[in-house]
């Protein structure tokens, strides 16, 4: 391998070889990306927006009597609240973010279609996959289901995918966290007040 | 800048030009000019100034009569002989005058002398012309300046690469295009046609990546292999979901028993736990919350906000900052 050896850094930068372009610029984005889901602001921000968005929650279905069914769908809304305070601190600037924010309204629009049509979809991509094709490459394959995963990228393009799983991932870690903080906060809190009803 | 500077600064100069400082400005233009071409191809040099060189020359002729005019103070002369040195020739002028102010100071200073001896208003409306328009060309020189930069260095790369090419008798990678795309080289007994170069730009772009990947996610550094590397991503997505189930559940098993007094329980669990998980500076904040309506999520707003409540030291949360449309 032979290194041309150019003196200013500029022209470095511009030439390099096809490796060091590729590396240089997922780590330039990946970098900025990661940092600012450890950042401690982010991670106040996060949790504060939570514990607003928790209460609203709490004050929604505080009426209805209390069953397990009503916890476990209190907890379907408490995951989707905290999935939407997540892709709101990413401000936009992500896919899987904005899929997210706008699912909400997509559901609420297609609460009645959806069933009839996602059983036929189901049907017919089914079929078609195996009637037609033989198993598609293992990476394919793969990079499919983390495409299903991450929400919002299903049809995007490999490298993005990778990048938006990275920060996805990276998102994830920091909603974990704050999330875990916050019902060690709270449980660690409730014997102590006065229970109601329960 | 410093031109702006000493444009602006004119009453303030008073002192006299003296015969050495006229001399070191017309060095200073010598030096510039002569050295300009070898740096940048000839071509490129004339593009940037936009007229021949020859010009500039006379440009540098003009500025060494103008400084000699005013070591004799000759006020009628100087005005009449500035606004055409604004008008006419100011591209080139800035361009020389920022390359010299880059040098030097003295190059305002001389200007402004020029200009402010002859207390007029004129040459003050020169001087403002020149002021002006010295803004604008110098922005779009140094952008040309700049693609001429890479224009002339992709070139020499170029040759670079077919002199080594010939004489090393390594395949060196035919340069698709000239700007705006990355120069590569090609390793020895690699493909150089274009179809592979793009193979192999798709592929480390998306070899870095994964690489990025292995590193977030525990444990992946050991793997070799796509496939598995991708299966530990993908395990670890699925085992981060399930764990926001988890905690969501958690969460909502907790909420319905505990009394409406979070401000209370947060604020008096804030040292102990927060602060092992995040730098919970002050969750006290909470206790400014009362329950808000709904409203539209402020992206921007909400950043700068927090910007500066930590910079003010004590990070307090007005509620009408902290918004989000559920």
């Amino acid at each position: 391998i032979e290194n041309t050896s150019e003196s200013s850094p500029e022209s470095r930068r511009k030439k390099p070889r096809i490796s060091e372009m590729a590396e240089i610029e997922s780590r330039r984005i990946n970098e900025e990306s990661l940092k600012r889901w450890k950042t401690n602001r982010v991670q106040q921000i996060y949790a504060s927006k939570l514990v607003e968005a928790l209460r609203r929650v709490r004050q929604r279905s505080s009426t209805s009597t209390e069953t397990d069914k009503v916890v476990s769908g209190a907890a379907r809304e408490i995951r989707e609240t905290a999935d939407r305070v997540l892709a709101a601190s990413a401000r936009g600037t992500t896919r899987w973010s904005r899929a997210i924010l706008a699912s909400r309204v997509r559901a609420k629009l297609k609460k009645h279609r959806k069933a009839k049509k996602s059983t036929g979809n189901c049907k017919s991509r089914k079929g078609v996959t195996e009637t037609n094709r033989i198993k598609l490459p293992a990476v394919e394959r793969k990079l499919k289901i983390l495409g299903r995963l991450v929400p919002g990228c299903r049809k995007v393009s490999v490298p993005n995918l990778l990048d938006e799983a990275t920060d996805y991932i990276a998102a994830l870690e920091m909603q974990v966290r704050a999330m875990e903080a916050l019902a060690e906060l709270l449980t660690a809190a409730a014997p102590r007040t006065t229970l109601t009803g329960t | 800048m410093d031109l702006t500077q000493g444009f602006g600064a004119r009453s303030g100069v008073v002192g006299p030009v003296t015969g050495l400082e006229s001399l070191n400005f017309s060095d200073e233009f010598r030096h510039l000019v002569t050295t300009m071409p070898p740096e940048n191809t000839g071509g490129s040099f004339t593009a940037l100034l936009e007229m021949p060189v020859t010009q500039a020359m006379e440009l540098l002729h003009f500025t060494d009569s103008s400084s000699s005019q005013a070591r004799t103070v000759t006020g009628d002369i100087a005005p009449t002989t500035l606004h055409p040195f604004g008008a006419l020739t100011f591209p080139s002028n800035s361009l020389l005058l920022d390359r010299a102010a880059r040098f030097s100071v003295i190059a305002t200073e001389q200007n402004g002398n020029i200009s402010g001896e002859t207390a007029n208003s004129l040459p003050s409306n020169s001087g403002a012309n020149l002021d002006r328009v010295k803004a604008e060309p110098a922005e779009t020189d140094s952008m040309v300046e700049n693609q001429n930069q890479n224009y002339s260095s992709g070139k020499r790369k170029d040759r670079e690469k077919k002199v080594k090419s010939s004489t090393k008798k390594t395949k060196s990678s035919v340069e698709s295009d000239k700007l705006p795309y990355v120069h590569v080289r090609a390793r020895r007994g690699q493909a150089t046609d274009n179809h592979s170069l793009a193979e192999r730009a798709r592929r480390e772009k998306i070899n870095a990546r994964m690489k990025l990947l292995q590193e977030l996610v525990p444990g992946c550094d050991k793997i070799q292999g796509t496939a598995l590397v991708l299966d530990e991503i993908i395990n670890h997505v699925q085992s981060l979901q399930r764990q926001v189930e988890m905690l969501s559940m958690r969460l909502a098993a907790v909420n319905p028993r505990v009394e409406f007094n979070l401000d209370s329980i947060l604020a008096s669990e804030n040292g102990s736990l927060m602060d092992g998980n995040f730098n919970g500076e002050s969750y006290h904040q909470l206790q400014q919350w009362p329950f808000d309506g709904y409203h539209q999520p402020e992206w921007g707003r909400e950043e700068d906000h927090h910007q500066a409540n930590f910079s003010m030291g004590s990070a307090t949360l007005h509620p009408n900052q902290v918004k989000m449309e559920l």
